[in-house]
Order: C-alpha cells, then sequence, then structure tokens
C-alpha cells in the first residue's frame, strides 16, 4: 500500500458508523500530511468524537478504510493503536490519578520495562526532552490540569508516536500555559510528529492549524488550508446556516439594586463582595479554578461558608442551605449537568418538576395534573426536542438536558438564577436559544449571574463584568466599552 | 432473515434473564401444587398467610431505604432488641403500653442509624452497609446484654396478652389478622409513596442525591426519615414475630435483612436507586414466602434451604445490575 | 508580632494534627499499648505477645487477600464465610479418609472457586461488589451449615493430631501459623510492589478506565485479585481450622466486617487505588489489641461485641467525615 502518497501519515476513507438508530458517521474522507497541525471544528455530536474513537480502536467502523502510515488498519485495539504510533490526549486525562508520573507514562508497560528504576529513567529522559521539570516520583493527582497535559505528552511520546490526536486539549488550561503547549505542538511538528487538534475554540484553530476539516451531521463538509477561510465562514460552515451573530443582542433592564453580597469568606475566597441589580446580566470571569463556581455555590448553600453576608432588597437573607436560598428567590443551574442537575434515569417530567414538588402539592400530595401541566409548559416554552415527556433524560442530547434544568427554574421563576457554564458542551445552535432563554429572563425583570470559560460568550451576554483572580474579585468592567484586554488582564491578576 | 431469527432469540434470553427469578419460583410452585396436594389446601393457605407476617413488614421499610439508594443491615439487632424490651415491659406497663413503646423504640433507633449517616457524611450505599452493621452488632449486643443471653418466654409472663394473641392466632374472614395489618400497612405506605411529595422526594434523593439536594429536596431528612421508617417496620416485625409464638430471644432477628433485601430486589426495586414501589414489594414476599412454603412441602433439608435461599438473592442481585445499567 | 507567633503556633499545631490522623491506626495502637500498662492482667509478656500475633494471624491473612480486593477498588464481604466453608470441607475430607495435604489443598481451591464466582459477578457482570458479595457470604455460609448440620466437625482422633501439627507446631519459637502469615504478607508486599500484577491492580484500581485503554488487561487482573482474595480466606480457614482443631459454620460470621474495617482503619481507601499489605497489618493488628485490652479488662463479652460496634461505625464515620470535611473546606 505504498501507492497513496507518502507524504500522508492517515488516509481515511469513506468511513461509515451506525449507532442504533443513528448515523454518527457517514462516509467520512480526511487525508493528514506528515508534519502538519490539521485542525477538527464541528459542533457537539458532529461525530469528531466517533471518528477518533475509530481510529484509536475503542470503536470498530461499518465500513471503509484507514490507512495508518503506510499500512491498511482493519481492526485495532487502543493499545495497538499506540504502538503503532498513534496517540489521542483526550479531554479528560487518561491518567490513573493514584500513580506516579513515571508509572503512568508507561502505564500497561510494567513487565516490558523491566523495574521500576528503569521507568522512572526512561520517563525522565522523556520528559525532559520537551523541557518539562515535573519529577517522575510525584503522584498525578497533585499535579496541575497543564502538568497533566505534560505527563499525556509525554506518554504519546514514549510510544514513538508519529500521530498525536488533541481533544480540546485547551479546555482547562490558562493563556500562558497554552501558550506553552502550543509551543510543544511547534516543537514536535519540527520533529515531523503530525497533530490533530479538535477545538471549540476557533481562536486557537486560526492560530495554530495548517489545514482544518469541518465536520456536521456526520459528514466532512470541508476541508480546507486555514488561510482559504474566515471565522464566519467556518462557523457557517459548522452549523449549516450563516449565524448574522453568535449572540443575540443584550438587553438594558437593569434596574435598582436587588442583591447585596456583603461578604463571603472560605478558605478559598477572601472578602467577595459585590451588587446584582433587578434585570442584570452579571457575568463572573476568571480562570478555572479562581474561585467562581466557589462563589455561586457559597451563594446558594451548596457549599458551607466561614461567614456569608447578603442582603437581598436590603434585608439579611438566609442562604446556608439551597431550599433556604430558593426561598430567597435564588435558582442555580449546575456546572456539571448529569452529576448535580439530572437524575439521568427519570422521565423529562420528573426532572422538569423537580423544584416545583412544594406548589404542585397541597397538604403533602401530590397534584399529577399540575405535574404534568408544569413539564408540558416547560417543554413548549423551552422547545425542548423529546418524543415525550415520558422520555428518560438520559436519552436526550447535551443541550435539551440543559433546557430541562433551564425548565424546572423557568417554572419557579426566581428573582435570581445563577447559571454556571450554562452552554458547555452545548452545539451552537441550541447556545443561541439558551443566550435567547437568558435574555428572556432579564426582559422579565429577574436577574442572572452566569459564570463561562468562553470568554466572548459572557462579554456579549453581559451588562456588567466582575473579574475573579485567586478568590478576589479585582475589577469590574463594562463589557460594551471596556477592552477585552482589560478584562483578561485583570482576569489573569 | 437471519438477523430477525437472532434479534427474536435475544429479546427471548433478555426476557428470561429478567423474570428468571420469578419464572423459577412460579415453576416450583406449580410442581409444588402438582406433587403435593397438601399445597392447595385452605390449612397451607392459612399457613402461607402467616408465614407472610414478620418478613413482609421489614421488605416494607426496607423498600424506602432501597429507593433512598442506602441499605439497611441493622434489621436484625432491632427487631431483636424490641421483641425482647416489649416482651419485658408487659408487665410492668401492659400489653399496649410495650408495644407502643417497642413501636417507639424502632423508630428511635432508625433515626438514630439515619442521624449517623447524616452526621458523618456517609452518602453511598457502601458506607451505609458498614454503619448499619456496626449499629446492629450494637443493638444485638444490647439485646443479649438485656437478658444476660437467656431467651424470654411469653408463658412466664403474669399479664394478659390477648392482642398478642389476636395478632398471632386472630382470623378476620378468612384472612389472617396480621396480614390484614400488612394490608393495611401496604396502603398507607403505598399512598405515600406514590401520591405524596415527602414519598416522590425520596425517589429523587435515591436517583441523584447530590441533585435532589441543589434543586431544594431536604435530602438529609429525607435519609434520616426512611431509616426511622424501617426501623418502625422491624419493631412491627418483632411484634408479629413474638405474637406467634412463646418465646423470643436475644438473636430473633438474625438473617432478616437478608430476608428483607431478597424481597425486595426479587420484587423489582433497584439497588442503584430510585426506582421501585412497595407493591413490588408485596410481589417480592409472596414469592420469598411461597418458595420457603413449597421446599419445606416439597422436604427440602433446612440448610439447603438457606443454600437456595442465598443462590435466589445472589441471583436476583445480578439481574437487578444487568437490567438497570 | 504576636499574630505571627499566634498562627505559626496553629500551623505547627495543624501540622501535628495532620501527621497524627494520617497515622490514626498508629497512635491507637500506642494508646492501647499504654493503656494495657495500667491493666493487672500479664499483657507484656512474651508469651501473651505471641499469642496475639498468633490468634491474628487467620485475619491478617484475610486482609491480606481483602487489601487486593480493595486495591482494586472493590470489597469483600463473603470471606468470613469462605473461611468457615473451607475449614468444614478440610476436615470433612481428612475425616473421609483424604491425604491430608490433597484435602487442604481441595478446600483451599474452594475459596479459590468462590473467589472466582466473585471475580465474574463484580468484574464480568458490573455488579456491586459490596452488596454481591454480601450475598454469595450467605449463600456459602448456607452450604457451611448444610455440610455441618450447624454442628461443630472435630478431626477424626487419629488423625487430629497430625492436622493440628500444620498450624500449631513451633519453628524457631514461633508457631507454624505465624510463619504462614509471615510468608504470605512478605508473598504478598512483593505482588503489589513489584510485579506488574500488583501494579497494574494499583492502575485499575485508581482509574479503571484508564487502565483499560492503556492496554491493561483490567477484566484478567481484578478477577484474578478477586480469586486470590477467595483462596486467601480459605487458606485462613484451613490453618484455623488445624489451630482449634474444628470446623464450624459461624467461626466467620464476624469476620467480613471486622476485617474490612482493619484494612480501611489501616489506611487502604475503598476509593482504590491506595494502602497496601503494610496498611492492612496494622488496620488488623488495631481491632486485634482491642479484642485482647477489653479481655484484659475482664470486659463482659456482650459488651466487647457493643464497643466493636460502636468502634466499626466510628472508624467509618470518621473516614466520611474527614472525607466530608475535605470536601467542604474548599
Amino acid at each position: 500500500m505504498e501507492n497513496a502518497d507518502n507524504n500522508l501519515i492517515l488516509s481515511v476513507k469513506g468511513v461509515s458508523k451506525s449507532f442504533p438508530g443513528v448515523k454518527a458517521l457517514d462516509s467520512v474522507s480526511i487525508d493528514c500530511r506528515r508534519g502538519s497541525v490539521h485542525g477538527v471544528v464541528g459542533e457537539n455530536g458532529a461525530g469528531k468524537s466517533t471518528l477518533m474513537k475509530i481510529l484509536s480502536g475503542v470503536y470498530t467502523k461499518d465500513s471503509g478504510t484507514v490507512v495508518f502510515d503506510g499500512n491498511v488498519i482493519e481492526q485495532t485495539t487502543p493499545i495497538q493503536s499506540l504502538k503503532r504510533g498513534l496517540s489521542i490526549i483526550y479531554q479528560e486525562f487518561n491518567l490513573v490519578n493514584t500513580l506516579t508520573v513515571g508509572e503512568n507514562i508507561f502505564l500497561g508497560r510494567f513487565s516490558e520495562m523491566k523495574g521500576m528504576r528503569n521507568i522512572h529513567k526512561k520517563a525522565r529522559e522523556l520528559l525532559d526532552s520537551i523541557g518539562s521539570a515535573i519529577s517522575t516520583h510525584r503522584v498525578v493527582g497533585e499535579l496541575s490540569a497543564a502538568e497533566k497535559q505534560m505527563v499525556e505528552i509525554t506518554k504519546a511520546l514514549s510510544f514513538n508516536s508519529k500521530l498525536i490526536i488533541m481533544d480540546e486539549p485547551s479546555s482547562s488550561l490558562t493563556a500562558d500555559e497554552l501558550k506553552r503547549l502550543f509551543a510543544i505542538i511547534g516543537d514536535l511538528r519540527k520533529k515531523g510528529v503530525t497533530i490533530i487538534y479538535i477545538s471549540h475554540k476557533l481562536d486557537e484553530i486560526f492560530e495554530l492549524c495548517d489545514i482544518v476539516t469541518i465536520i456536521r451531521d456526520g459528514k466532512v463538509i470541508d476541508t480546507k488550508p486555514i488561510g482559504d477561510l474566515t471565522r464566519g465562514e467556518m462557523i457557517a460552515k459548522m452549523v449549516g446556516r450563516e449565524i448574522e451573530n453568535e449572540f443575540p443582542p443584550r438587553p438594558h433592564c437593569a434596574g435598582d439594586t436587588l442583591m447585596e453580597v456583603k461578604t463571603i469568606r472560605t478558605r478559598k475566597l477572601k472578602d467577595i463582595s459585590f451588587e446584582l441589580k433587578k434585570g442584570e446580566i452579571l457575568g463572573l470571569v476568571g480562570l478555572v479554578g479562581a474561585g467562581r463556581t466557589e462563589i455561586i455555590r457559597a451563594i446558594y448553600g451548596a457549599d458551607k461558608a466561614k461567614e456569608l453576608r447578603i442582603l437581598i432588597n436590603g434585608r439579611l437573607a438566609d442562604t446556608k442551605k439551597p431550599r433556604k436560598a430558593m426561598v430567597e428567590g435564588i435558582g442555580l443551574v449546575p456546572e456539571d449537568r448529569k452529576l448535580e442537575g439530572l437524575v439521568l434515569p427519570f422521565s423529562v417530567q420528573a426532572n422538569i418538576a423537580m423544584a416545583s414538588l412544594p406548589r404542585i402539592s397541597r397538604f403533602g400530595f401530590i397534584n399529577r395534573s399540575k405535574e404534568k401541566d408544569i413539564s408540558d409548559r416547560q417543554i413548549k416554552n423551552l422547545a425542548v426536542k423529546t418524543p415525550s415527556p415520558h422520555t428518560k433524560v438520559v436519552n436526550l442530547s447535551g443541550g435539551n438536558q440543559q433546557k430541562c434544568i433551564m425548565g424546572r427554574w423557568f417554572e419557579i421563576n426566581p428573582d435570581i438564577l445563577i447559571l454556571d457554564e450554562p452552554t458547555r458542551g452545548i452545539d451552537v445552535g441550541t447556545k443561541y436559544e439558551i443566550y435567547l432563554l437568558i435574555k428572556e429572563i432579564a426582559e422579565r425583570g429577574g436577574s442572572v449571574i452566569m459564570i463561562s470559560s468562553e470568554l466572548p460568550e459572557v462579554l456579549a451576554m453581559s451588562n456588567r463584568v466582575l473579574t475573579i483572580c485567586e478568590g478576589r474579585i479585582t475589577g469590574e468592567f463594562n463589557p460594551e466599552s471596556d477592552s477585552v484586554y482589560d478584562i483578561m488582564n485583570a482576569a489573569i491578576g | 432473515m437471519t438477523k430477525q431469527l437472532h434479534l427474536r432469540r435475544t429479546q427471548i434470553t433478555g426476557f428470561v434473564m429478567e423474570y428468571l427469578v420469578f419464572v423459577t419460583i412460579l415453576v416450583l410452585v406449580i410442581v409444588t401444587a402438582i406433587v403435593q396436594p397438601n399445597f392447595s389446601t385452605a390449612q397451607n393457605f392459612t399457613n402461607l398467610m402467616r408465614q407472610f407476617g414478620p418478613l413482609s413488614f421489614v421488605a416494607l421499610g426496607m423498600t424506602f431505604i432501597i429507593i433512598g439508594g442506602f441499605i439497611d443491615l441493622s434489621v436484625p439487632g432491632i427487631i431483636s432488641l424490641v421483641a425482647i424490651i416489649t416482651l419485658s415491659l408487659v408487665d410492668t406497663i401492659g400489653e399496649v403500653g410495650a408495644m407502643l413503646v417497642g413501636l417507639a423504640l424502632g423508630a428511635v433507633m432508625g433515626c438514630l442509624n439515619g442521624v449517623i449517616l447524616v452526621v458523618s457524611g456517609a452518602s453511598t450505599q457502601a458506607k451505609a452497609l458498614f454503619i448499619t452493621f456496626g449499629m446492629s452488632q450494637l443493638y444485638g449486643a444490647a439485646a443479649l446484654l438485656y437478658t444476660s443471653g437467656t431467651s424470654m418466654n411469653r408463658t412466664f409472663i403474669n399479664h394478659p396478652m390477648p392482642v398478642t394473641s389476636a395478632l398471632g392466632q386472630g382470623m378476620v374472614g378468612f384472612l389472617s389478622l396480621s396480614f390484614v395489618v400488612f394490608l393495611c400497612f401496604l396502603f398507607v405506605l403505598y399512598i405515600f409513596q406514590s401520591r405524596t411529595a415527602l414519598g416522590r422526594s425520596i425517589n429523587y434523593t435515591g436517583g441523584n442525591i447530590v441533585a435532589a439536594e441543589l434543586s431544594g429536596i431536604p435530602t438529609k431528612r429525607i435519609m434520616v426519615l426512611i431509616y426511622a421508617i424501617c426501623g418502625f417496620m422491624a419493631a412491627v416485625s418483632a411484634i408479629v414475630l413474638f405474637s406467634r409464638v412463646t418465646v423470643t430471644t436475644p438473636t430473633v432477628g438474625a438473617n432478616f435483612e437478608r430476608d428483607a433485601i431478597m424481597a425486595v430486589v426479587v420484587g423489582g426495586t433497584s439497588l442503584l436507586g430510585g426506582k421501585g414501589s412497595v407493591l413490588r414489594t408485596m410481589m417480592g414476599v409472596s414469592l420469598v414466602v411461597l418458595m420457603s412454603n413449597c421446599m419445606n412441602l416439597l422436604g427440602v433439608q433446612t440448610h439447603l434451604q438457606e443454600v437456595l435461599r442465598g443462590l435466589i438473592l445472589v441471583t436476583a442481585i445480578w439481574l437487578d445490575h444487568r437490567r438497570h445499567r | 508580632m504576636n499574630v505571627a507567633v499566634h498562627t505559626q503556633g496553629n500551623q505547627i499545631r495543624k501540622q501535628v494534627v495532620q501527621a497524627l490522623s494520617k497515622q490514626k491506626a498508629v497512635v491507637a495502637i500506642a494508646l492501647m499499648l499504654i493503656a494495657m500498662l495500667f491493666s493487672d492482667s500479664n499483657f507484656y509478656t512474651q508469651l501473651n505477645i505471641m499469642n496475639i500475633f498468633r490468634a491474628a494471624s487467620p485475619n491478617l491473612i484475610i486482609a491480606f487477600g481483602v487489601t487486593l480486593a480493595v486495591i482494586c477498588r472493590g470489597c469483600d464481604l463473603s470471606v468470613g464465610s469462605v473461611m468457615s466453608m473451607s475449614g468444614i470441607i478440610a476436615i470433612l475430607l481428612i475425616n473421609n479418609g483424604m491425604n491430608m495435604y490433597m484435602a487442604m489443598i481441595v478446600a483451599a481451591l474452594s475459596g479459590a472457586v468462590v473467589g472466582f464466582i466473585n471475580g465474574f459477578l463484580v468484574v464480568h457482570q458490573k455488579t456491586e461488589a459490596f452488596i454481591i458479595t454480601l450475598g454469595m457470604g450467605m449463600l456459602v455460609k448456607g452450604i457451611a451449615l448444610q455440610l455441618t448440620d450447624a454442628n461443630p466437625v472435630p478431626t477424626s482422633r487419629d488423625k487430629a493430631l497430625a492436622f493440628m501439627r500444620i498450624s500449631n507446631g513451633v519453628f524457631l519459637g514461633i508457631p507454624h501459623i505465624m510463619w504462614y502469615m509471615l510468608i504470605l504478607g512478605a508473598f504478598t508486599f512483593w505482588l503489589l510492589r513489584f510485579t506488574s500484577f500488583g501494579r497494574n491492580c494499583y492502575a485499575l484500581g485508581g482509574d479503571y478506565e484508564v487502565a483499560k485503554y492503556s492496554g491493561i488487561n483490567v477484566v484478567r487482573t481484578k478477577w484474578i485479585a478477586f480469586t486470590l482474595t477467595g483462596t486467601y480466606a480459605a487458606v485462613a480457614g484451613v490453618l484455623l481450622a488445624s489451630r482449634m482443631n474444628t470446623g464450624s459454620a459461624i467461626y466467620g460470621d464476624a469476620i467480613p466486617l471486622m476485617v474490612n474495617c482493619g484494612v480501611v482503619i489501616g489506611g487502604t481507601s475503598f476509593a482504590g487505588g491506595t494502602g497496601g499489605v503494610v496498611h492492612s497489618f496494622i488496620g488488623i493488628m488495631v481491632m486485634q489489641l482491642l479484642r485482647n485490652c477489653m479481655n484484659g479488662f475482664g470486659i463482659d463479652p456482650y459488651i466487647q461485641q457493643m464497643v466493636l460496634g460502636v468502634v466499626i461505625v466510628g472508624i467509618i464515620c470518621m473516614d466520611c467525615y474527614a472525607i466530608k470535611r475535605k470536601k467542604e473546606d474548599v
């Protein structure tokens, strides 16, 4: 099979894959040149991860051919792919937190390595080769996200990988760390290693990649050199329609002060105080781990605080527990949809009515028709795509699951709705719908506190932005007039 | 064509696997009915109802614990201690008074379990398993200590015990009184579970305790509540248990936790939490009781019955995981 | 200035508390040893100390096995029943004229079979280890009851002496059963520390999916671990039967929770991927010393059971509470 092109490290032709009821990949073809950085973009559920999992051998393809490094690959397993020189670095790291760095790098190959001392020696050499000083004896659980990524890259190198696929590598990195990652990717490219870079963040794709492939609904829409595409075109191809704006125009409804956070103190948070106006959308900006989520969880009573003083409408509010916070008119759409938001094996109806139990029951007895009314109303109101209210919520897509949680709170209609990463892992189309819903809350006179790791999103939606760094509020900005640079600067600290 | 056939075959195996325990017991019953003419007599029917007694009450209580996503191994300790203390109090405060004290004691011990779990922050089934086992040791030891290890005989009690005798022997029409009491409990708990906000909250808690807490459901109170219900129902069991026999020992509650869990799981309530109902448990108890009845009639040795019961338990848990995963 | 001193003092105190809480098993042992100085019993005699270790040996052997399961993020609550059953099987086979060593091997294999089935259910069928092994324990106890009709079975008189020598013989001043314990402990230590099987156990206990995608045969590894756990329990059962010269279905009743709690006290976490043989050794010794302490002070056996219940609840609660505090202390 030396026929095609020795310049190609990977050649995928007509690969299809079906799951019961879904065609995940429809005759997908991609060619990757040696030593290039190849971007792959697409909405969530477009089929990127399915393709990657076929390449790595987690799934088997239904049809089509894959040629890697001149060899036709029929069936493979993750470990075989690794040994051939194809590594994948997943978004959630594939590292064992309780083992050391060295053991992780040579995980699954202990018997080949002949002793722990040899493992640590080899690991040291590899880490040095990418300029990382992490001790091989440290336990991985104690490392930062960036350090873990270095370990992952080292692990890929230990297999002499020719192709490294990175799935959303930047999602938990700070700007500085991202720069270092880009430098390492540049180094690898010089050494002839090919990188496939999957990301939602188009800025990174434009900065880093040579070629980009756009996937939508299981099909390859286009593959073009990065210079031939504009941002707008790329988004249009991902979504399948021209979106004029990624965000709806922000509402301007801010009125009187509704909530004053006088002080929040925990071990991580230091004297947080700010206020929130009626009808206002307040954005919290900061790096992952800066304390954004901790602030809102403390306000909502989900975590204990050493000191917590909040005034709502000028009156001292008791929000020590979520239940009490709800009585004070606060709602929370939590960060992790599946772990903290939904009861996955329960129906859409049960998930929507979850927080409304007191209002649909009299003398402790549930009024079932009211329960049905609530879920019907919210399914319609939020356009939740579900076959029936009795469908298990686990069977819905991420966006529709998120709408179920939003619906839960829309029914209660709290004065203050806190949204933690409301659009994480949701496709572009549904994102827009969620922005409209957020806007609707503000227009009805409700206040919103919004956290998002996607800076453009917060900046476009909020009336006011607070920057948070290392547990402190470091600045207050007006996203319409202040520069992104200043805001980012305050967030980095 | 072959694919269709294959599909049908997997469907059939899936069905059989799902109802394996059910089918096995049904087959056992049918075989017994054919082989043993004694099975379908009025006498045996009364027997069956009697056997329903103690186990059914604990199983009802255990249902709430399992739906809530937890487990309670303290049942043997609670039953033993309640039985001993209630009987010992009959002479001093009268029969009904002693029963009320016993029931309250059961609820309090259950509450204590729940409170310990809440305070220590144990939110998984595994931790609940260890802690309630420890509590069972504690309650059981208290029962042993109370009687210095000896048993307690009803016939030595000077006070007349009409209520106890009625509960043990009485009939309402063709139903035994204890069975009627069970039906009343079943009705009340069914309504509680399916119609009330509190009952629904138990399901939410079992389904996802974190999400439930964040949606304003008082999960900690729910935890205490379900353990209190289970403790109370165990106390009811204890009373029904000594109402039928004349003697009770400080270890009388042994194995009740196993049989209760078995009945709940055989009935189809999932050990993974969130799903199930007391009606299913009623079904499960029926199956378990029928099974022992049939084995007795067929003359299976007592200890071999233990083995088979263990086998049914393991199979039921295994199938539950297959179904819900 | 004053403030600085104050915070420094605080920090030192914090560090001490942290260090102690990490080594709480060692602290517990130290406290009990000190307490025994004030009892009238002959605790601090060579004979008694030897006795403590000898009595702890079967539990320790089981604990080494359970450690394997727990490191793989499993748990085995059937070990007590397996222990009872294997002792009974060994004695019954010997009484029926089987060669003694052959009988012991068969008995040990019976544990391997139960462990294998546990492994099948937990690893292959992905059931919850706690609950399914609890059920298996009940099943196996049923078998033990059936085999003995719920009576203790002694070895027949002509073979008793030879059988008893297996555990009770003395080599270099140390009873055989302790030697077996030490050998198995050393073997397990080596297995976990230096073999790829052991390291793979830690890997899959730490993160099952990652281990799987790294090419570790996770199913086989964990399955073997469970089989070994059952085997260890059966070996302990045979040795105990030899020490007591009797097999009984109720020997193992309190064992599973005792041993699992001991393992946890030692610091092997149910979260998987941590701990080891030394941890478990210390943990079990805490439980054993507690029993000896109570005996030393002449405490009523029912109260001892009560104390044990309290200790189990207390220890698991402390574990939970520590996790909870850690989570809250953000």
